[in-house]
């Protein structure tokens, strides 16, 4: 439908929010405006890890039991040390 | 475009010649002085609905909101406590949040990656050397000076000082308590997602529409037809509905005088407890004796001053854009508890605020039609006289007027003219 809305005429959009995503070959997506990165298990080693990937750099970090483990443990602030961007990313 | 003041009346203040007992100047409307002036001492100052707890049900949920002009960002910090961020980065300004919704415990705003917590603290910048290390800077993004919420309604105020939101809502609140009521968990929520229609109209023609009983029969004449309503017969000189002043801008059309004379459940909604099975048990089970007279006299019909319209079945936020643009933001109420209900009020909503919906496009037709003719040079008043004469004193102290009475015009105007005569 390419009508231009009349000017004077008032108009309706419904406001959805993003729904959840799952890209095959891919894997599921867990995104947000700010960041996009897929997860899935990995098992081409002798435990199983999860295998994830920023979507918008390609970067590959796997992260295995006990490193998961230790994410959860994290304070939380540590953990909003890390979203410093100059604690690594943007150091230079 | 109507003059930009009366001439012919002379002394008091400005808007004592604007704002009159039975009538108004239609340059309220069309100055764009005026308009700036309201965002001044009204918008920026008194408490504005901004939106519901329940669309940010999750800790480091977030939803972008409209407070007049300005952008906001309403977030659930992980505390669980809420925060109502101005949607602005404090580097060079940019617009830090561009989603309409999500989850994120921080924003990095996209431009030079400056990073906030979702309370609007600043946690860190790329290059920190350029500013001497970390934590060097004490800036964050801005954020609206008072948030409260009223039952789960959320309001904000950009103003540090004034009344409270208590003091604000004033006799209102019990019209909230009164549609909370309906609900067996004693909750409701706005989370089915919100219309936005965007309307070439003044804001204020929707404030003053929402209690006005004496348009229903005729832009409402469709609606009523197709869906064979007994709504329409309540705004006539024979009922005994009453249009209510509930003092501080706030006004109701109150049917439960009709309601009660009938006596029968769910008649409020148009309907029957036996097609609402669970709803109605399980508001036997909450409220036992009181359940039968709250199903009987149903949900309020109140206008919350400047930009909540409570419409029994659904909640309108109204937010300004300019002076003779406004946006409505419609929703269908969901009762916490609510069983087939819910489902029930999302159809009803959808149509009657819907794209295809058949009761605000007919209000929205007005409003903008109501624009159009304001524009014009003569004559230059709005009468709001109507009922003037045969107004009372309820036994609470409210005046009310009859079912089609411009009593609720009146108190907004009462209320609107004390704001604006406030100093700058
Ligand atoms: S404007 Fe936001 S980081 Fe520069
Ligand atoms: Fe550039």
């Amino acid at each position: 439908m390419a009508t231009t809305p009349d000017p004077q005429r008032h108009d309706v959009v419904f406001e959805e929010p993003t729904g959840p995503l799952a890209v095959p070959g891919v894997g599921a997506v867990v995104e947000s405006e700010f960041a996009s990165v897929s997860v899935r298990l990995d098992q081409s080693g002798n435990s199983v890890r999860l295998r994830v990937e920023d979507l918008r750099t390609g970067r590959v970090r796997f992260l295995d039991a006990l490193e998961l483990e230790s994410i959860v443990w994290l304070e939380d602030g540590h953990l909003t040390q890390l979203l410093d961007p100059s604690h690594e990313r943007w150091r230079g | 475009m109507t003059a930009l003041l009366p001439p012919e009346i002379e002394g008091g203040s400005r808007f004592d010649r604007l704002v009159q007992p039975a009538r108004v100047h239609g340059s309220l409307y069309t100055d764009p002085s005026i308009f700036a002036e309201e965002l001044r001492k009204i918008w920026h100052r008194t408490w504005v609905f901004v939106g519901h707890e329940s669309e940010v049900p999750q800790p480091n949920d977030y939803v972008r909101k409209q407070l007049a002009d300005q952008d906001v960002v309403m977030t659930r910090d992980k505390d669980g406590e809420l925060h109502l961020l101005i949607n602005r980065c404090a580097h060079r300004g940019l617009q830090v949040c561009d989603d309409k919704a999500g989850n994120s415990s921080s924003f990095r705003c996209p431009y030079h990656g400056w990073t906030y917590r979702n309370t609007g603290e600043l946690l860190g910048y790329p290059y920190n050397k350029g500013y001497g290390g970390k934590n060097k800077l004490e800036l964050g993004m801005g954020k609206v000076a008072r948030v409260d919420s009223y039952h789960g309604f959320v309001f904000g105020s950009l103003a540090a000082e004034g009344p409270s939101l208590d003091e604000h809502l004033g006799a209102a609140k019990g019209e909230i308590d009164r549609l909370v009521g309906l609900s067996p968990d004693g909750q409701v929520k706005l989370d089915a997602g919100w219309l936005r229609h965007r309307t070439r109209s003044n804001w204020k023609f929707l404030a003053e529409n929402e209690t006005d009983g004496y348009h229903p029969q005729f832009v409402h004449g469709s609606i009523f037809g197709v869906t064979g309503s007994p709504i329409g017969a309540l705004y006539s000189d024979n009922s005994t509905a009453v249009t209510r002043n509930l003092g501080d801008g706030h006004s109701e059309n109150d049917l439960r005088p009709e309601f009660r004379s009938f006596a029968e459940p769910m008649r409020w909604f148009g309907t029957t407890p036996d097609r609402v099975p669970g709803y109605v048990a399980a508001m036997h089970e909450a409220y036992g004796d009181d359940a039968q007279r709250r199903m009987i006299e149903g949900a309020p019909h109140v206008m919350i001053f400047p930009n909540l319209f409570i419409a029994e079945i659904q909640v309108f936020n109204i937010q300004p854009v300019a002076v003779g643009e406004c946006v409505q933001y419609a929703t269908a109420v969901q009762m916490a508890g609510g069983h087939e209900l819910n489902q029930r009020m999302v159809s009803q909503s959808i149509g009657s605020v819907g794209p295809a919906g058949m009761l605000l496009a007919d209000d929205t037709e007005m409003y903008e039609r109501n624009q159009r003719g304001v524009e014009m040079a003569d004559p230059e008043w709005l009468d709001v006289r109507r009922g003037l004469g045969r107004e009372s004193v309820d036994a609470a102290g409210f005046t009310i007027g009859a079912a089609t009475d411009e009593t609720g015009m009146r108190g907004f105007w009462t209320h609107y003219k004390s704001l604006m005569e406030a100093e700058d």
